[in-house]
């Protein structure tokens, strides 16, 4: 996108586009003594007056599993997916982030190349005092790109540019520096957020992820419809929002043509763009049904690396560790949270299953004078749009599965593979007693 | 990524620059609409063609507009009068009740005709304007055409205040995406400053926004200018425009000079929400003429979605059904009207201080909009070489067509469906 000078030399930052340097030059560069405010230290120990951020994310590269093939046209035996550099096991080439939260630095530089799809998971209470680092690790596989990175809140209210994301009119991460964000939510709901750098490509590439804010009546019991209801969508003050479970489901998309010109050093055409895999939280049917990847109790959970833990018997998972299972027992209400950063409209369809929206944008259905939430089988949604849905789950005595799929059928379908695939993922209501209460979102933990 | 064509980055420099300057100069300068009826035209903001009487004449007429890489798109478009092209139409506001007659003459080389979607009751030459069909029943135009070097007259009762447009009924696949539509502004009978006939659909008349979403497929253009034949099957649109210009011309003022035939800008420029000095909100009139459902996301507010297709989002009760967007979806032909207004909800100056450090310039890259600080009036010095085109610390946000494949054109990143919110500072300021 925008040319910008580079604060090191064309040698210097050839030479940091070496993993194994970049720890070492990293450390150099950051004891630069600095003219202004103090240097934003990269370790998990920041100076005072900074507190330590709530979150931390690192932007860079990497590489995920998408199954089928992609064939490039004009050619015989050669492939857009699975891409032909993609390390063993893997197929397509990202951008992305992972959470570095707790990381020493050794670690956080060594998950270069090492970025996830959907991007991590998080959120924030309303009213909370929010502080979210971003540090650019760079791209291994493209020395030649300098590009910055930044995070956009998307949905966020009055926001300041200061901490927008919007390069234009705020400030961007460099490639070995860091930016801490500040957030003060005050409506609650379903957000996204992802790199507004380069957007076109760094959105597709892969830099989106879901952010929501809890309302502060959650902890407060509020009974609706015969059930006492703990946690909620929005502050309705009559539990009519309350739910047992909650899901967030980021719709996206892969054009494996733009995926293997980022690696390969090409340019697209996005004008062209056309979606060969439709993805839910970073994977496609059947893969939304394996397990997160790490555990059910700790998402964020890595290795001594600083390396994601793949799904039992999923290695290929390794860094789409986001689950779209859902489950839940007889006669819960569960929430989902749908975000579409795909490029294109979908419409989402439970079959058996009602669907009452009852938030858009962040916003509650509810005004003063009126009521307008709805009760619906279809939901129809667009680019970067978001939507709250409360499904009131069956009585059941036996486990019974229904789908959340797109409805636009040539979504549901990986490329050069019988059968189904894209955007859908299983809901499987279960006898009470089967699960056990759940704590963070996209879990289904056992008792 | 960072291989584009360092051209199209000077051009893209130059155009924010001179926009931004050129924003302004003082009204009745050299800002006036080339038509003399039309007076003096605000730099930003909707531009109004209006008569007492609410009679236009218009003429179908082919005619060149520029794409911001650079490219030449040639165009059938209404002009105002008999020779002044200019794409897209122009936006014709007119009071509700008001009788709207329309006289159209027709420069192209081609047979067309008028339609206007929400209307009812419109007459062609004093009929009814209806469906024609030739011998064998087959349908050959959606209202009665005008033959090349012809003329008719359309009229009707803008019976119901909105916003609405027009475009050709005649083989309007093509017509259409070459150029042939504009808006339509129905005025409420409570008063120009309403949108609806409702006292909460009030807004500030000098933040009143077009924002008409459309779409180019070059091929085509070349084909009917070379007048060859165009498979509509083989459509693919590769520009995406507001209110026929292409990011960065968005941002320049109305009438700009480098843009003889584009006059329309859309860039908004507001102050923060006061309850004293600013209490009324912007108004954004979204209006697809393209193909596609166009999600358009307006960084840092959502939009109360008040009215679709000139009609009030109300329920049975007369209640107000309005949802509160951040991409509102704009589909073709929709129109959707959308109050909006940015508040200060943190006050941050340099004495009340953003709870995070910023890091040393060396350390980041700034943006071109950026002022040198994060405080809303605040400027500070840039390093050395650094472009900025902030003025007085004033703010800036994007706002996009969030399918991202439809900010770029032609293989050009970000010279789409792109524009920006500038909010100065409360008054007084330090802005020039």
């Amino acid at each position: 996108m925008l040319i910008r000078r580079s604060k090191l030399t064309r040698r210097e930052f050839l030479k940091w586009s070496s993993g194994l340097m970049a720890g070492v030059l990293a450390s150099r560069v950051f004891r630069r003594p600095l003219a202004k405010s103090g240097e934003i230290a990269l370790a998990a120990s920041p100076s005072a007056p900074s507190a330590v951020p709530d979150i931390h994310l690192a932007a860079t590269d990497g590489w995920i599993y998408l199954p089928g093939q992609v064939p490039i046209p004009g050619t015989s035996g050669q492939y857009y997916n699975p891409d032909p550099w993609a390390p063993d096991g893997l197929t397509t080439y990202m951008f992305g982030f992972r959470n570095v939260t707790g990381m020493t630095t050794q670690q956080m530089f060594s998950q270069k190349m090492h970025s996830q799809a959907s991007a991590p998971l998080w959120w924030v209470n309303e009213l909370q005092d929010y502080r979210l680092r971003l540090s650019n690790l760079g791209l291994q596989m493209r020395p030649d790109l300098i590009d910055e990175h930044t995070v956009h809140w998307h949905g966020f209210r009055n926001a300041w540019p200061v901490f927008d994301g919007e390069p234009h009119s705020s400030l961007a991460v460099p490639i070995g520096r860091s930016l801490d964000l500040f957030y003060k939510p005050r409506d609650p709901g379903s957000y996204m957020y992802h790199c507004h750098f380069e957007e076109t490509e760094h959105v597709h590439m892969g830099m989106t992820g879901m952010v929501f804010v809890r309302p502060a009546q959650d902890g407060n019991p509020y009974t609706h419809n015969g059930r006492t209801f703990t946690k909620f969508a929005y502050n309705d003050g009559d539990g009519s929002t309350g739910y047992d479970r909650e899901f967030t489901i980021t719709l996206t998309d892969v054009w494996a043509e733009a995926h293997w010109d980022d690696a390969h050093v090409q340019l697209p055409d996005w004008t062209s763009f056309r979606a060969d895999y439709n993805l839910m939280n970073g994977r496609v049917y059947p893969d939304t049904l394996a397990p997160n990847g790490n555990s059910e109790t700790n998402p964020w959970a890595y290795d001594a690396n600083g390396y994601l833990i793949p799904p039992p018997g999923r290695p290929e998972l390794q860094w789409q560790p986001l689950s779209s299972l859902i489950e839940g027992e007889s006669g819960e209400r569960i929430l989902i949270r749908l975000v579409n950063l795909s490029f294109f409209t979908h419409t989402m369809s439970t079959p058996g299953l009602k669907m009452r929206v009852v938030g858009k944008d962040a916003t509650f259905l509810r005004s003063a004078t009126a009521d307008f939430t709805f009760e619906t089988s279809h939901y129809i949604f667009g680019t970067g749009e978001t939507a709250d849905i409360i499904i009131q789950l069956p009585t059941v005595s036996t486990t019974t599965k229904y789908l959340l799929h797109n409805r636009d059928l040539r979504r549901l379908k990986n490329p050069g593979i019988n059968g189904l695939g894209g955007h859908m993922t299983e809901i499987r209501v279960h006898p009470t007693g089967t699960l056990a209460p759940q704590t963070i979102p996209n879990t289904n933990p056992r008792p | 990524m960072r291989l584009t064509n360092h051209l199209n980055q000077l051009r893209r420099v130059l155009v924010l620059g001179i926009a931004l300057v050129m924003m302004f100069i003082p009204m009745g300068g050299a800002l006036t609409a080339p038509d003399d009826h039309a007076g003096p035209a605000p730099s930003v903001g909707l531009v109004c063609e209006t008569d007492p009487n609410a009679t236009f004449t218009l003429s179908a007429l082919p005619g060149y507009i520029s794409m911001a890489d650079g490219n030449t798109i040639f165009m059938w478009s209404y002009g105002v009068g008999r020779d002044d092209f200019q794409f897209p139409g122009p936006v014709l506001c007119v009071n509700e009740g008001q009788t709207v007659t329309i006289v159209l003459h027709n420069d192209l080389p081609v047979p067309t005709s008028m339609v206007f979607p929400g209307q009812v009751g419109v007459m062609a030459n004093g009929v009814p304007s209806a469906a024609q069909f030739d011998g064998s029943g087959k349908l050959t135009s959606l209202a009665q055409t005008v033959a090349p070097g012809g003329s008719i007259t359309y009229s009707f009762v803008a019976s119901r205040p909105g916003t609405f447009l027009y475009q050709s009924g005649t083989n309007p696949g093509i017509q259409v995406q070459m150029g042939l539509h504009g808006a339509l502004v129905v005025r409420p009978a409570l008063g120009a400053n309403f949108a609806y006939n409702d006292p909460e659909t009030e807004f500030d008349p000098e933040d009143e926004y077009l924002m008409m979403l459309g779409e180019i497929d070059p091929l085509l253009h070349q084909a009917i200018e070379r007048g060859e034949t165009f498979d509509m099957r083989n459509y693919k649109a590769r520009y995406f425009l507001i209110n026929g210009r292409t990011f960065p011309d968005t941002l320049a003022p109305n009438y700009a000079s480098w843009l003889p035939t584009q006059p329309y800008g859309s860039l908004a420029h507001i102050y923060p929400y006061d309850p004293v000095t600013n209490p009324l909100p912007a108004l954004s009139r979204y209006i697809g003429v393209g193909t596609e459902i166009y999600p358009f996301h307006p960084h840092a507010f959502n939009s109360d979605i008040i009215g679709r297709d000139g009609f009030p989002v109300k329920g049975p009760g007369g209640e107000n059904l309005w949802e509160e967007k951040f991409s509102i979806p704009i589909g073709p032909v929709q129109t959707t009207d959308a109050l909006w207004s940015w508040r200060d909800t943190e006050n941050w100056s340099d004495t009340n201080p953003v709870p995070i450090d910023i890091p040393s310039d060396q350390n980041l890259t700034f943006g071109l909009f950026w002022g040198g600080t994060p405080y809303l009036g605040n400027t500070d010095t840039l390093p050395t070489g650094t472009t900025t085109f902030n003025q007085c610390g004033e703010f800036y946000h994007i706002a996009h067509n969030h399918a991202l494949q439809q900010i770029t054109g032609w293989g050009v990143v970000l010279i789409g469906q792109v524009t920006f919110t500038r909010i100065d500072p409360p008054l007084p300021n330090n802005c020039p």
